[in-house]
C-alpha cells in the first residue's frame, strides 16, 4: 500500500513541476508576443513610446523620451498612496542577472523608494559588486537622462560612521548589497560586544534590552527597516535576510528577476500600497 | 502518444488540485457545538486519510509554526462579537493540533498574544487573558487526557508582563506536562522575537558575569540555545493565515531558513486541505532549502573554528614563552580549547535551564500557597 502512495505523491510532484515550468513559460511567451505586437503597431503609428518591453533592449531611445520616463515613473510612486522607505531585492535563484538586477534598482529608484537593498542567499553580490556597480551606472544611462543618473549613490552595508551619515543625507537614493553575513552573524557581533563590555564591568546584564541591541544593528541611525522585499525565484524562504530587521516587513513574490518588466515592479507596489499595517493593535 | 500521456496526466492533476482547492475553499458551515478542549478527539475521513497517506509519502515537516490571524476579521464577517472569533480561534487550534497529530507532525508554535498586542484596547486585552486563563485552567483539568497523548505544552515569553495568577497556572500547566515527549504544544504568549533574542543576548552576558562562559564563547549555535525555543528544533514551516504577507516579530531568527506559506483563509475557517495545501508548498520547497540550510550550518562550523584557532592564537601568544609552536601542538592546543569551550557552554546552558526550571516551581508553588 505504501508503494501505491509514494507512486501516487510521485506523479503529483511530476504534474506540479510541469505545472509551474508551463507557467514560466507562457508568462515569457505572452510578454514576447505582446512585445512584438505593440512594436508593430509602434512603428505603424509612429508614436513614440517609453520602453517598457524587455526584448527592445537593442532600440536606444532618444534623451527627450529617457526624461519623458523619469518623471512616468516618478509619478507613478507618487499616485501610490503609499511608497516603501526602504525595498529589498531578495534574489533566490541560482544564477543572478546583472542587468535585470540593475534594472530594479534604477526602476526602485526613479519611483522614489529612498533606500534600496540586494541580497542573495550565496553572497554572489557582496563578492562581485563592482560588476553589479558597473552595470546599474550602464543601466541608469540608458533608462534615465543624465539629471536622473546623478541622484543615484551607493554605499555598502558596514559599521555606520558619521562620515557615511553625511554621503546619505547628500543623495536621494541610497543601494546597499547585502549577503548572509549582515544576518545572523551581524547579531551574534553585536551579542559578543555587549558581552565584552560586561566581562571589562563597562555594563551589566540588565543594560541589555531590545532598545540597545537595535542601536547596535542600525548601520546608521537614517537607515529604515526594511518596509517592502521582493522575494524573486521559486524558494518560499527569507534564506536569512536580515532576521533583526524584517519584523514588520510585507513579503511579496514574484517568480523570477530574468526579464522582470517595470510593469511587474509596479504591480508589486499597488499590492504593498493596499495592505494594511495594525501593529499589534 | 506523447499529447495522450500529457493530456490524462494534466486531467489527473487538474482534478487532484480541484478536489485540494475545492475542499479548502469550502466554509466549516453551521458551528456544530465544539468540545472546548485542546485536544479534539476524532479521526480522518476517508478521502482525508488517503490525502495524508499520499504526502505522507514525501517530506513531511517536524515542526509546524501557525500565527493564527484573522479571528477579529472573521467575528465581523460573522456579525458576532470580537471575543467570539478568538474563541473559535483557540477550537481552530484544537483541531488544527489533532489533524498535525494525525500527519505525524509532533511539534507545533503557535503565535497566541504579542508583546504589542498590549496595546490593543483594555476590554479586549483583559477578555484575551481571562480566555488564557480558562483554557489553561482546563487544561490542567485533562490531565489524565493529556497524559495518555503524551502532550507537552511550553509557554514561550515574558510571563513576567502577564497578571500573576495567569502566569501560576502557566507555570502549573507547563511543569504537569513537562516530562511527556510524544508531541509538543509551544505556545507564544507576550512573545515578541526581539525580545526573545535580546532576552538570550542578557542570558549569555549573565553568563558572562557569572564566570560560566566568555566573551569569545558567545556564537550562533550559543545565542540559539539561550532562546525560549532552545528545547525545540526550528519550524520547517511557517504558516500565516487571513493574507497578510508579514512575519510580525514572530520566530525571526528560527524561521530563516523555513518554508514560508502565506493563506488567505481566515485562522477559525481554518481546513485540513489548507493544511495540505501548505504542507504540499513544504514539499515543494524542501530540497532547496535543505541545500541553504546545509550551506549555512557549513558556514557556521567554519566560522566557529576560525574563531577558536584565533583564541588559541591570543593566548599562546600571552602565555607562551615567545617561541613558535610547531603545528602538532598548536593542533593540541586547538583541541584541547574547543573540548574546554564546549564543557563550559554546556554548563551554562545547564544553569540557565535550572534557572528557567526554578522560575516556573516558584510560580507554582507560590500558586500552592495561595
Amino acid at each position: 500500500m505504501a508503494i501505491v502512495y509514494e507512486f501516487v505523491w510521485q506523479v503529483l510532484h511530476v504534474l506540479l513541476h510541469i505545472h509551474r515550468t508551463l507557467i514560466t513559460w507562457f508568462r515569457i511567451r505572452l510578454r514576447n508576443w505582446n512585445g512584438r505586437l505593440w512594436s508593430r503597431a509602434l512603428t505603424a503609428l509612429i508614436v513614440p513610446m517609453a520602453l517598457s518591453f524587455p526584448n527592445q533592449k537593442n532600440i536606444v531611445p532618444a534623451p527627450g523620451k529617457r526624461v519623458g520616463r523619469r518623471y512616468r515613473w516618478g509619478a507613478d510612486g507618487k499616485s501610490l498612496e503609499k511608497l516603501p522607505d526602504h525595498i529589498g531585492l531578495l534574489i533566490a535563484e541560482e544564477e543572478p542577472r546583472y542587468t535585470d538586477i540593475a534594472n530594479l534598482v534604477v526602476w526602485c529608484m526613479a519611483v522614489g523608494i529612498s533606500y534600496v537593498s540586494v541580497y542573495d542567499n550565496y553572497g554572489v553580490f557582496r563578492r562581485n559588486n563592482s560588476r553589479l556597480m558597473d552595470e546599474i551606472l550602464k543601466q541608469q544611462q540608458e533608462l534615465l537622462d543624465l539629471e536622473g543618473s546623478k541622484q543615484l549613490c551607493v554605499e555598502f552595508l558596514n559599521n555606520g560612521t558619521d562620515k557615511q551619515d553625511q554621503q546619505v543625507l547628500s543623495c536621494q537614493s541610497v543601494l546597499k548589497v547585502l549577503s548572509p553575513d549582515d544576518g545572523k552573524l551581524r547579531i551574534v557581533q553585536a551579542a559578543q560586544q555587549l558581552c565584552r563590555a560586561v566581562e571589562q564591568r563597562d555594563k551589566t546584564s540588565n543594560d541589555i534590552n531590545v532598545t540597545v541591541l537595535d542601536s547596535l544593528l542600525r548601520e546608521s541611525k537614517s537607515t529604515p527597516d526594511p518596509d517592502l522585499v521582493l522575494k524573486f525565484g521559486p524558494v518560499e524562504s527569507t534564506l536569512g535576510f536580515l532576521p533583526w530587521h524584517i519584523r514588520l516587513t510585507e513579503f511579496i513574490s514574484l517568480p523570477s528577476h530574468v526579464g522582470v518588466s517595470y510593469e511587474d515592479l509596479f504591480s508589486a507596489l499597488q499590492r504593498y500600497a493596499s495592505c494594511e499595517q495594525r501593529l499589534g493593535k | 502518444m506523447f499529447i495522450n500521456c500529457l493530456f490524462i496526466g494534466i486531467c489527473l492533476y487538474v482534478s487532484l488540485m480541484y478536489v485540494i482547492r475545492c475542499n479548502a475553499c469550502i466554509s466549516t458551515g453551521v458551528s456544530e457545538f465544539f468540545n472546548m478542549s485542546w485536544i479534539r478527539e476524532g479521526e480522518l475521513n476517508l478521502i482525508e486519510k488517503l490525502s495524508a497517506n499520499i504526502l505522507k509519502a514525501g517530506p513531511m515537516p517536524k515542526h509546524v509554526a501557525f500565527i493564527m490571524d484573522g479571528n477579529r476579521r472573521y467575528a465581523r464577517k460573522r456579525h458576532v462579537e470580537r471575543q467570539e472569533g478568538h474563541t473559535q480561534g483557540f477550537d481552530k487550534l484544537a483541531e488544527t493540533l489533532r489533524w498535525c497529530l494525525n500527519l505525524s507532525i509532533h511539534e507545533v508554535t503557535v503565535y497566541a498574544f504579542s508583546i504589542e498586542n498590549f496595546k490593543r484596547s483594555k476590554d479586549e486585552v483583559d477578555g484575551l487573558m481571562e480566555l488564557a486563563k480558562q483554557k489553561f485552567i482546563r487544561l490542567l483539568q485533562e490531565q489524565e487526557n493529556l497524559e495518555k497523548h503524551g502532550v507537552c505544552i511550553r509557554v514561550l515569553g515574558d510571563l513576567t508582563l502577564l497578571p500573576l495568577d495567569l502566569q501560576q497556572h502557566i507555570a502549573r500547566a507547563v511543569v504537569a506536562t513537562r516530562t511527556h515527549n510524544k508531541c509538543f504544544l509551544n505556545v507564544c504568549f507576550a512573545y515578541t522575537s526581539r525580545h526573545e533574542i535580546a532576552n538570550a543576548v542578557r542570558e549569555m552576558a549573565w553568563g558572562v558575569e557569572q564566570g560560566l562562559i566568555k566573551s569569545s564563547d558567545v556564537s550562533e549555535a550559543l545565542l540559539g540555545h539561550c532562546l525560549y525555543s532552545s528545547n525545540s528544533p526550528n519550524p520547517d514551516l511557517l504558516i500565516r493565515t487571513s493574507g497578510e504577507v508579514r512575519l510580525s516579530d514572530f520566530l525571526l531568527w528560527q524561521t530563516s531558513h523555513s518554508c514560508l506559506v502565506f493563506q488567505s483563509v481566515l485562522w477559525p475557517e481554518y481546513s485540513f486541505w489548507n493544511l495540505c495545501d501548505a504542507i504540499l508548498q513544504y514539499q515543494l520547497n524542501h530540497r532547496p532549502l535543505q541545500k541553504a540550510r546545509d550551506q549555512h550550518r557549513e558556514g557556521q562550523a567554519l566560522q566557529q573554528h576560525e574563531a577558536d584557532r584565533a583564541c588559541v592564537a591570543d593566548l599562546l601568544q600571552h602565555h607562551g614563552n615567545g617561541k613558535p609552536l610547531d603545528a602538532q601542538r598548536r593542533q593540541e592546543a586547538l583541541l584541547n580549547y574547543t573540548a574546554s569551550r564546549e564543557e563550559r557552554v554546556q554548563d551554562f546552558l545547564g544553569a540557565l535551564q535550572h534557572k528557567r526550571d526554578s522560575f516556573l516551581t516558584d510560580l507554582t508553588s507560590q500558586a500552592a500557597l495561595a
